[in-house]
């Protein structure tokens, strides 16, 4: 997501009206990721509920389907059973009667009388009378006629059978189950022993399938409610799952966003809660783990703060005494006064160094602020250049009229080590050229270059004064020198404190915090150094500072004072609001 | 004013005291010392030094507190040195009436050219006098008075009004105050201008919060102007 989002930003730059778009497309972006994230949580709630309808459709369904088959076996059986058990008797009955040869009439009445049962079934008999013709008599010449019984039945019923130990009768009922029109029948026949006619019966089981159909469909609507109900169920189970699952993914965020006292409510005694509690004590451990880390962190600050601090007072004293040596130094024993030409420039080393150090605790601790005024800035370089005598050995390349509000010591600072080391390690001439730039999509450009530390933040505050800036744009002073260039893999560390390019390089250079500070004073201002060398050789420095730093020496101040409360809150704290009171009644 | 510039250096660290003393002494100053801001104060009332250098960090009352004390009665310059450069000791320091202030390790030069820049800002000079609605400047005679009454004003308070009614109606840019009054290289701390520039409207406007004199001129500075 991050990626894909400044890939965007990189192609609106390149577009050209980068404040216009990203500012329509990041709602975009954010209803994109919330939609995702509902798909997301609606597919582990679709999972849940497809399993849970699977379960419930597979056991309904194998229910109701034993159910049926039992149901209509059991209904069939016993119809079939009655029916053929009456038949039988009624065919015996009535046949016994008859005589030998009956004629067709009498077959015809024995029907009748067979099919009067309170069966109802519809009979045909088959008989040879006494002409040896032929006669079938049907209670009902629509429905069942000799040609209507199966082929395979009449055989059957016509087979004679051995009569043996495990078969006493040559001729046996037999029955067959089957549609005519639309209608299910069931069709049984029998030749009655000893020459007796042939009986067919035909029975319809219409009543019975309506009985079984109506016992389907309510099988059917009983699996759909259990279907319904499983998904509902599988709804409510989801819902207790994901809310904790939810939870406890917001209070991840929570804590991976650094509110390291997020803490989840830990309720019940389920796998969810246990996971809540593992939480609970992670963040606690790694609170308490930042915490001792920054503890030890700001302890080992306030050392070197309270060190460098410690020396001053010696300092101050050597520093008035050693002054007073340097002026003897002349009248002074030959012999000697060499040592107290060594004692004298190394003091004012060990100024720069404590003054350098103290400097550097400042912009740890926080406390660096920024005193701004509305300060030309090619005088401020010349005056830079002019103070430290650098006039003959720098080239300056700058218009006069270039007004930006910020602060003219830290600038000053800047310079004289942008300009100090060039001169040290490029050797002259340096170049120094001023120019404002304008356009926000060149400074975005500025911005993107720009290192690792405490980059995004800094990038952040610096883009959006810019784009409501009245003054709008970026001061940027380049110092360029004519020397080898740094080498490759010292570029990434020119900013680093006490990086020396190599270890034999002699260490009287400087005190190794030059360039560190000149950066930490772009960055209060809210800009940005960078250091690149130049294809024709030499190397150069590139100074970006926003043309109005005000808004961010306010944001600065503010912030300022809430990290550094705890340490100095006593005595600052209503130094500070007497101050910020100073500023309002003045401006 | 004696030839010779009379010091009252008060500072509790014995090494600084009496380097800075030896320092002060060869630039040709006369200099009285004391530990404490106490002693510092009767040392005042007994032999009426011309400036004070005043260590911030005192056992006892602290510098700002002496600063603060001096100020109910007296308008002599003040230098503060102060150890601890955070920012935020510089705008009480200013704000207690410190006319200048010299970080620590200070260099001696640094500090003897803070002295006299102050000290010069006492001197007379010769010229007419201005008005400036209820308010009158008298150049030769170096009072200001406001409705005919006297204002008691430092020296630096005073020349940073001269300067001002030297350009009436002309914005003067707080770098530019800081070269002419304090005598300050290009890199002069603005916040003395500003610090000045309120307690003169404490004492010069009718009512200090909406100032019809001393305007600040946005972007630029300052500008003395008549009431209309």
């Amino acid at each position: 997501m991050t990626e894909r989002s400044s890939d965007k930003r990189t192609g609106d730059t390149a577009a050209g009206d980068t404040a216009d778009n990203s500012g329509r497309q990041r709602p975009l972006v954010r209803l994109l990721r919330r939609t995702s994230g509902l798909l997301r949580w609606t597919s582990l709630r679709l999972r849940l509920v497809v399993v849970f309808a699977l379960v419930a459709l597979t056991a309904a369904v194998s229910a109701s389907g034993i159910a049926y088959w039992l149901n209509r076996n059991t209904v069939l059986d016993r119809t079939q059973n009655a029916v053929l058990k009456d038949f039988r008797k009624a065919l015996e009955d009535s046949t016994r009667s008859l005589p030998q040869r009956p004629r067709c009439a009498e077959l015809q009445d024995a029907a009748r009388q067979i099919a009067g049962g309170p069966q109802n079934y519809t009979v045909l008999l088959i008989g040879v009378d006494r002409d040896g013709k032929d006669c079938a008599a049907t209670t009902n010449k629509d429905l069942l006629t000799l040609d209507a019984v199966p082929k395979s039945l009449r055989s059957a019923v016509n087979e004679v059978r051995k009569v043996d130990e495990s078969n006493r009768y040559p001729h046996h009922l037999y029955w067959q189950r089957r549609e005519a029109g639309d209608v299910p029948y069931l069709v049984a026949g029998a030749k009655v022993i000893g020459g007796g006619p042939t009986g067919y019966m035909m029975k319809s089981l219409a009543a019975e399938r309506q009985d079984l159909n109506s016992l389907a469909w309510s099988l059917g609507i009983a699996t759909a409610l259990a279907l319904v109900g499983s998904a509902l169920l599988a709804q409510a189970a989801a819902t207790t799952v994901l809310r904790p699952v939810q939870r406890l993914g917001h209070a991840a965020r929570q804590l991976g966003e650094g509110r390291l006292d997020t803490r989840l409510r830990v309720t019940g005694t389920d796998e969810l809660a246990d996971l809540s509690r593992t939480f609970n004590r992670t963040a606690e451990r790694l609170e308490q783990r930042v915490e001792e880390l920054s503890a030890r962190e700001a302890a080992s600050r306030r050392f070197v703060a309270d060190m460098s601090h410690e020396l001053r007072t010696p300092l101050t004293a050597i520093t008035a005494v050693s002054e007073v040596l340097e002026e003897e130094a002349e009248s002074l024993d030959p012999m000697i006064a060499p040592a107290v030409q060594l004692v004298v420039s190394e003091t004012r080393r060990l100024n720069d160094l404590v003054e350098n150090l103290m400097e550097v605790t400042r912009f740890d601790a926080g406390t660096a602020r920024l005193v701004l005024d509305d300060v030309d800035v090619a005088d401020q370089v010349t005056a830079c250049i002019d103070a430290r005598a650098w006039l003959d050995a720098v080239d300056l390349d700058a218009d006069r009229g270039i007004v930006a509000r910020l602060d003219p010591r830290r600038l000053d600072v800047i310079l004289a080590n942008l300009i100090g080391n060039a001169l040290k390690h490029g050797g002259s001439p340096v170049r120094v050229s001023v120019r404002t730039e304008g356009a926000p999509g060149e400074g975005e450009a500025g911005g993107a270059a720009e290192g690792s530390g405490g980059g995004p933040e800094r990038a952040d505050a610096g883009e959006s004064p810019r784009g409501a800036d009245r003054a709008g744009g970026d001061l940027v002073i380049q110092v360029r020198d004519h020397g080898p260039g740094i080498p490759e893999e010292v570029l990434p560390h020119v900013f680093d404190r006490f990086y020396k390019a190599s270890a034999s390089r002699p260490r009287s250079e400087g005190s190794g915090l030059g360039l560190s500070i000149a950066l930490e004073n772009a960055h209060i201002h809210g800009g940005e150094i960078t250091a690149a060398n130049l294809p024709e050789g030499g190397a150069v420095f590139t100074l970006r500072l926003p043309m109005d730093a005000s808004r961010l020496a306010d944001d600065g101040g503010n912030r300022r004072d809430g990290g550094a409360g705890p340490e100095r809150g006593r005595t600052t704290g209503g130094a500070s609001r007497a101050a910020d009171k100073g500023t309002e009644d003045d401006r | 004013m004696a030839d010779v510039p009379f010091l009252l250096l008060i500072e509790d660290d014995d090494a600084i005291r009496t380097a800075l003393e030896l320092s002060l002494s060869r630039q040709g100053h006369r200099v009285v010392t004391a530990a404490t801001g106490e002693d510092g104060l009767k040392l005042l009332r007994e032999q009426r030094p011309d400036l004070i250098v005043l260590d911030v960090m005192l056992p006892g009352i602290d510098g700002f507190e002496v600063c603060r004390r001096i100020r109910r009665t007296d308008q002599l310059p003040i230098i503060l040195l102060t150890a601890r450069n955070d920012d935020i000791d510089v705008v009480v320091g200013l704000e207690s009436g410190a006319d200048d202030y010299v970080v620590k390790p200070v260099q001696g030069r640094v500090l003897d050219a803070r002295i006299r820049a102050v000290l010069r800002r006492g001197e007379r000079e010769s010229s007419d006098s201005a008005t400036f609605g209820s308010l009158v400047i008298d150049r030769s005679a170096m009072t200001v008075t406001k409705n005919g009454e006297d204002l008691q004003l430092t020296p630096t308070e005073l020349r940073l009004l001269l300067e001002l009614s030297r350009r009436p109606g002309q914005a003067l840019s707080r770098q530019q105050l800081l070269r002419l009054v304090w005598e300050h290289d290009y890199l002069g701390d603005s916040r003395l201008v500003d610090a000045c520039v309120q307690r003169l409207r404490a004492k010069v406007e009718d009512v200090p919060s909406s100032p019809t004199l001393i305007r600040t001129v946005r972007g630029v500075g300052y500008r003395l102007d008549s009431p209309q």
